[in-house]
């Protein structure tokens, strides 16, 4: 008796908790933690060894100006995402998911679907149904260059944060600029050089989260890991 | 041996409630043309008891389920079985003894048989009103002057043929109901509450081997009125979270839920659950119809050539915009 009482006063605080916060909200410590182990997302080398990367239920930005190399990490992120068979649902209110460029990065396009959305409302609407279903592993939204006219701001996005805490998918965002109101783990991305042959532009060194060092080449090849920047230093101050 | 035993049941019976009671006491119960309950006894003497016995057990069955004023025949073809069920008292059973049964229909008019009014007629024009009378005219000229069906209708008074009794399930009514002291007053709490009645279902179509095609959402509010939601379930599910994902996506529609005292969930349609193929090495697989469930309601709600799937066809053509080709994932 006194453990059906006990038992229904827990299904009552976690309905409470879960109306709060949204569904799934609560889960086993244990259960949780493998689970997010198992479901960890691979970026890039140097970038998963500071952080926990991208995993189901966690949001990310990557955010920088153009041509940083956001696409092109996220592109890896996609084929990190589908690594085990998952499905990556790719929002494209701008239309400008480059599919040749994904390709080189690895990512199966059988098992991308791409939305073109084109307001804030239909993009909420695509990657809440996403975060919700099971069915995919990640779920991009690449809110386009900030001059496009089908401007989404990173900010718009706030409704979709409550939906992925409970999601078995990750959430990646991809932004020109850094949100003013609303807090969510970011990578930021700098240009800290350029590589030029025969007077043309070949590629760029970008900083990523002030510490992983990526080079872009301008033809859309793979993004080659430099290191991070501390191994650089400490490398550089050995020799 | 009387074989089978049919039961009249008058219109404004609980049809579905004697079947259920019939289904749930005999092997195989059928639904006649005319509406009456046939049930094959062959081979449950043993294990029921003689068939007279069953035949008043079975009325009183029926009678504990709401079915009065029911009447029970019982004969050597479903036929006679009938007819006689037809002609005797609510509550009564009659029963024709092999080889009587000429002596039973012989003497009925000839709106017993399956024939048509016209038929009826025009054999009425040449003094042939009785079952008898018919049988006694030779087979082959019957079935010249009045064709097929009156050579059926003389086959079935004279048992050389015999009906065949298909059992029929009562439709079992997947459902579950929850009534709350409190009222619900947000989506997630509901969807909360819900998933525990969508549980619920799931189990049932688990242990039947069935697939929910189409779910119906009842929910009483108060000071407004009750809120129906129909759903259908693509493709087929037994698994509570598709369940409930798709109730989601419809309470989504719905701007204002109000006060919720009671939610009723129902299968309404289903369909025998399917195995699905995936691949060995890829876990994630099992969710790839999930994404096209997630892509066609897209496609629903945005509209055509908005969910795309990039193909590559040129990966060296000159203009970039030349190297892929987008097709709808969902059409």
């Amino acid at each position: 008796m006194g453990s059906a009482r006990a038992n229904t006063a827990l299904a009552e605080a976690i309905a409470s908790v879960e109306g709060r916060f949204g569904t799934h909200v609560l889960a086993h410590g244990a259960i949780a933690e493998r689970q997010a182990a198992e479901r960890r997302i691979q970026l890039g080398g140097s970038l998963d060894a500071q952080t926990p990367g991208l995993g189901s239920g966690a949001p990310l930005a990557f955010v920088g100006g153009g041509s940083a190399g956001k696409v092109a990490l996220a592109h890896r992120a996609a084929a990190g995402a589908q690594r085990d068979g998952g499905t990556v649902l790719w929002i494209d209110p701008s239309a400008t998911f480059d599919p040749l460029a994904a390709l080189r990065a690895g990512v199966d396009l059988t098992r991308v679907f791409v939305v073109r959305a084109k307001t804030r409302d239909d993009v909420l609407l695509a990657a809440g149904a996403a975060l919700r279903s099971d069915g995919f592993r990640l779920a991009v939204v690449d809110t386009g260059p900030q001059l496009s006219p089908s401007r989404i701001s990173i900010d718009d996005l706030a409704p979709l944060l409550p939906i992925v805490r409970s999601s078995p998918a990750g959430l990646l965002v991809i932004s020109d600029t850094r949100a003013q109101r609303l807090a969510i783990p970011t990578f930021s991305f700098a240009r800290v050089g350029w590589a030029a042959r025969f007077g043309r532009t070949t590629g760029w060194t970008a900083l990523v989260a002030e510490r992983a060092l990526f080079h872009f080449a301008a033809l859309g090849a793979d993004p080659r890991d430099l290191g991070t920047r501390g191994a650089l230093i400490e490398k550089d101050l050995t020799a | 041996m009387k074989s089978y035993l049919a039961i009249a049941v008058p219109e404004l019976a609980p049809r579905a409630r004697i079947l259920a009671a019939l289904c749930a006491m005999l092997p195989r119960v059928g639904v006649a043309d005319d509406g009456a309950f046939v049930c094959d006894l062959r081979g449950t003497e043993r294990l029921l008891g003689a068939p007279l016995r069953v035949a008043r057990n079975a009325i009183s069955v029926c009678g504990a389920s709401g079915g009065q004023s029911l009447s029970g025949g019982l004969g050597t073809t479903p036929f006679v079985a009938r007819v006689a069920a037809s002609r005797t008292p609510a509550g009564k059973v009659s029963e024709i003894p092999a080889g009587a049964e000429r002596a039973f229909l012989d003497v009925l008019p000839l709106d017993v048989l399956p024939l048509d009014p016209k038929v009826i007629e025009e054999l009425a024009l040449l003094g042939v009103r009785r079952i008898g009378e018919l049988l006694a005219l030779p087979r082959g000229s019957v079935a010249d002057r009045f064709g097929q069906s009156a050579a059926i209708a003389c086959a079935l008074a004279t048992g050389e043929l015999v009906e065949d009794v298909r059992g029929v399930a009562p439709r079992r009514r997947i459902r579950a109901k929850r009534i709350w002291d409190e009222p619900v007053d947000s989506r997630e709490r509901l969807i909360f509450a819900l998933r525990a009645a969508a549980d619920e279902l799931a189990e049932a179509l688990r242990h039947d081997g069935l697939a929910a095609l189409r779910l119906r959402l009842v929910l009483e509010r108060e000071e407004l009125l009750p809120l129906r939601l129909e759903r259908s379930l693509l493709p087929p599910s037994a698994e509570s979270a598709a369940i409930v994902r798709s109730l989601r996506w419809g309470l989504e529609e719905i701007p204002t839920l109000g006060l919720v005292t009671s939610a009723a969930l129902e299968i309404t349609a289903v369909e025998p659950a399917r195995g699905r193929q995936i691949g060995l090495f890829a876990p994630d697989g099992a969710h790839a119809e999930e994404a096209i469930s997630v892509a066609q309601f897209l496609r629903t709600r945005l509209g055509p050539a908005v969910v795309l799937q990039p193909r590559i066809v040129d990966a060296d053509a000159r203009l970039p915009e030349r190297a892929a080709e987008w097709e709808e994932v969902v059409r």
